[in-house]
């Protein structure tokens, strides 16, 4: 890192208007093209307060602070337009989180990096929603709740109780959502409206480690812990109600359940594998890079070329998973309510994929070129009339789920004209962890935090909940200030807000 | 979301054994895990640093898998670090993973190198790693 005062440092940042702020090369060695990152007045002074801690003579080890990894990543070869830094941003490995980065593929020089993508491949979120209302959900919400803690395994040690073995595994890394199409779990139309049809089709098991997939087999199916949640929520505002009701969302009230889990121990190995490998490579095909954790191949070398594969039979685990909790979500509602998860019009809203890396085409400098997109922390968000978004959507504009920390709500954007050309077509995934700084402000009980809960009427299963504090949302940025900025920046629009009334966590 | 492990020892190999059971007593609380069983596992590095992230990701790997093995106790049992090739083996003590036995904690879901600190001297013996929770 570049050692300058913090006030040097800032003669290479420049405010560009109300929410937007500029990285001018040279804030980092070896820039190929500018940063930028999206915030408002209050996220701002998180990302500046972050650089002067950093600053402070005597600092070192961890994470560089945000600002510094968006520059690091436009140092990486092949990168063109912006690095680019959304609302959520904080610090992660190599890239930070909330950091998108897309490089030109026909620049034989451009990389593919596993930092880009993140551990957990994957990571994302899926929406269903029901015909059910608040009045019908309230007087068995701690049942439903529970039923829902009882069907999905979730926590630290649990394992998946949907029967799988070592060849179902290898087929379902290959064929994704076909394959729990294929085993009765999803209906048809759900692959309809999920991000790549719920199959990566470059997906290839083989490249996948021995141990990646015995990871992998048991935890299929379960939902994980720490931030990953199930949550039972009820639509709190409609802002684009046009958007909605394509949706299937017409009143306030409405209910709906939200996931958000990834890949589990097998993404974790699969993107650590990768490291490995690519810190070999790096010395052979001499790429240099401005922070060791930025390891990465050219994409079209062998580990390039292995890792997309694996990470595409990655993030078919993840859609599998995502999808085998859908099953066990419809199954818990039908049986409470007596009734069958088509009466419930329990349909896919969307499926989102917030750390994964796509070939995606985009108009750069006026002449379109195929890009590979790396979205860590930030989710896809395409406009109206592109040809990768359902039927459905193809007048709104892709809905992209922004997921909320525990307890606070959950956001429906759509992606727009602007966003597709100032950022390659994507936004933010959630509020995204503050400094910790709150952690030290963090004085509260986990008994607090559950009581907390409880008194705004939401009923919550955690399997550790001495846990829960580092969930609380003091922890994390607040995701209406991330979401805020993202509508008013252009890049996505804002259309249904929702509000929990049950969590379920590991 | 990451936590840093401290841990320390009479010597690097009780440090690296304390980082093993720290890391244990993220996933549970260690009280309430009895010695059944006995699991030996095998590590190798190119320096120190390589070899603390295999030990420890060889102990995450016998929990996440069969046997799912929480332990309560490590044991280096060679601890070969002059050389090019270092090796550790280590017996671990534990026994199986069990929801409703065994109080769900924290999900380690990587060991990284970030910030990785490894300190060897005459009369300090201590490590810093972060994990991915």
């Amino acid at each position: 890192m570049v050692v300058r005062k913090y006030e040097d440092e800032l003669q290479y940042l420049e405010k560009i208007n109300s929410h937007c702020w500029r990285i001018k090369k040279g804030f980092q060695p070896n820039m190929n093209v500018e940063g930028v990152f999206y915030v408002n007045s209050t996220l701002e002074k998180l990302m500046l307060e972050e650089l002067r801690n950093a600053c402070r003579p005597g600092m070192a080890g961890g994470f560089l602070p945000g600002v510094k990894q968006i520059a690091n990543v436009a140092a990486l070869p092949g990168i063109v337009g912006r690095s680019v830094g959304l609302p959520d941003i904080h610090s992660g490995y190599g890239f930070a989180i909330g950091n998108m980065a897309a490089f030109d593929m026909d620049n034989p020089d451009s990389v593919v990096s596993p930092g880009g993508v993140g551990f957990d491949i994957n990571c994302g979120v899926r929406l269903l929603r029901t015909n059910l209302f608040e009045k019908d959900v309230q007087p068995v919400k701690e049942q439903l709740a529970q039923s829902l803690f009882d069907h999905i395994p979730v926590g630290v040690g649990s394992k998946g109780i949907i029967p799988m073995n070592a060849k179902d595994l290898e087929e379902a890394l290959e064929m994704g959502m076909d394959w729990s199409l294929r085993e009765g779990y999803v209906w048809a139309e759900d692959k309809e409206h999920c991000e790549e049809y719920g199959r990566m089709l470059n997906a290839d098991p083989s490249k996948v480690s021995m141990r990646a997939k015995k990871r992998g087999l048991p935890q299929l199916g379960t939902l994980g812990a720490g931030n990953h949640y199930a949550e039972i929520q009820v639509v709190d505002e409609i802002y684009d109600k046009w958007a909605a009701s394509k949706m299937g969302i017409e009143e306030k009230g409405q209910v709906c359940v939200m996931i958000h889990s990834g890949s589990r121990g097998f993404g974790h190995q699969v993107a650590t594998d990768a490291l490995v490998q690519m810190e070999k490579a790096m010395k052979r095909d001499t790429i240099v890079t401005n922070d060791r954790q930025l390891a990465c191949a050219r994409i079209h070398s062998t580990e390039g070329q292995d890792y997309l594969k694996a990470m595409a039979a990655a993030a078919n685990f993840a859609w599998v998973n995502r999808s085998s909790m859908t099953f066990l979500t419809r199954q818990a509602f039908a049986k409470q309510f007596n009734t069958s998860p088509d009466d419930l019009d329990m349909h896919v809203i969307y499926d989102v994929s917030h750390n994964i890396a796509k070939e995606e085409e985009h108009i750069v400098d006026g002449k379109p070129k195929r890009l590979l997109v790396h979205r860590k922390g930030s989710t896809r968000a395409f406009p109206p009339h592109h040809p990768l978004i359902p039927v459905d959507y193809q007048l709104t504009g892709q809905p992209v789920l922004i997921g909320g920390t525990m307890g606070t709500c959950s956001y429906v954007l759509t992606g727009t004209e602007k966003g597709m050309l100032e950022t390659f077509g994507s936004t933010c995934h959630g509020a995204g962890r503050a400094l910790s700084r709150a952690k030290s402000r963090r004085n509260i009980e986990y008994t607090d935090v559950l009581k907390k809960l409880e008194s705004i009427g939401i009923s919550i299963r955690v399997a550790s909940p001495k846990l829960v504090m580092e969930e609380a949302p003091e922890s994390y940025k607040n995701v209406t200030d991330v979401v805020d900025t993202c509508h008013a920046a252009g890049i996505s629009k804002k259309a249904i807000k929702l509000r929990p009334i049950a969590v379920i966590k590991g | 979301m990451c936590s840093k492990l401290h841990a320390w020892g009479d010597s690097l190999k009780e440090a690296f054994e304390q980082c093993g059971m720290a890391m244990f007593g993220y996933m549970t609380e260690l009280d309430s895990v009895e010695i059944e069983d006995v699991h030996e596992i095998e590590a190798t590095g190119d320096d120190l640093e390589g070899l603390l992230y295999h030990f420890l990701d060889e102990l995450l790997f016998l929990f996440s898998c069969e046997p799912n093995i929480i332990c309560k106790k490590v044991e280096i049992v060679t601890f070969d670090v002059d050389g090019a090739e270092m090796k550790i083996k280590c017996k671990c003590y534990g026994e199986e993973f069990l929801i409703g036995k065994h109080p769900q904690g924290t999900e380690v879901k990587a060991i990284t190198y970030s910030a990785m600190q490894i300190i060897d001297d005459a009369d300090k013996h201590e490590v810093y790693v972060i994990i991915d929770i």
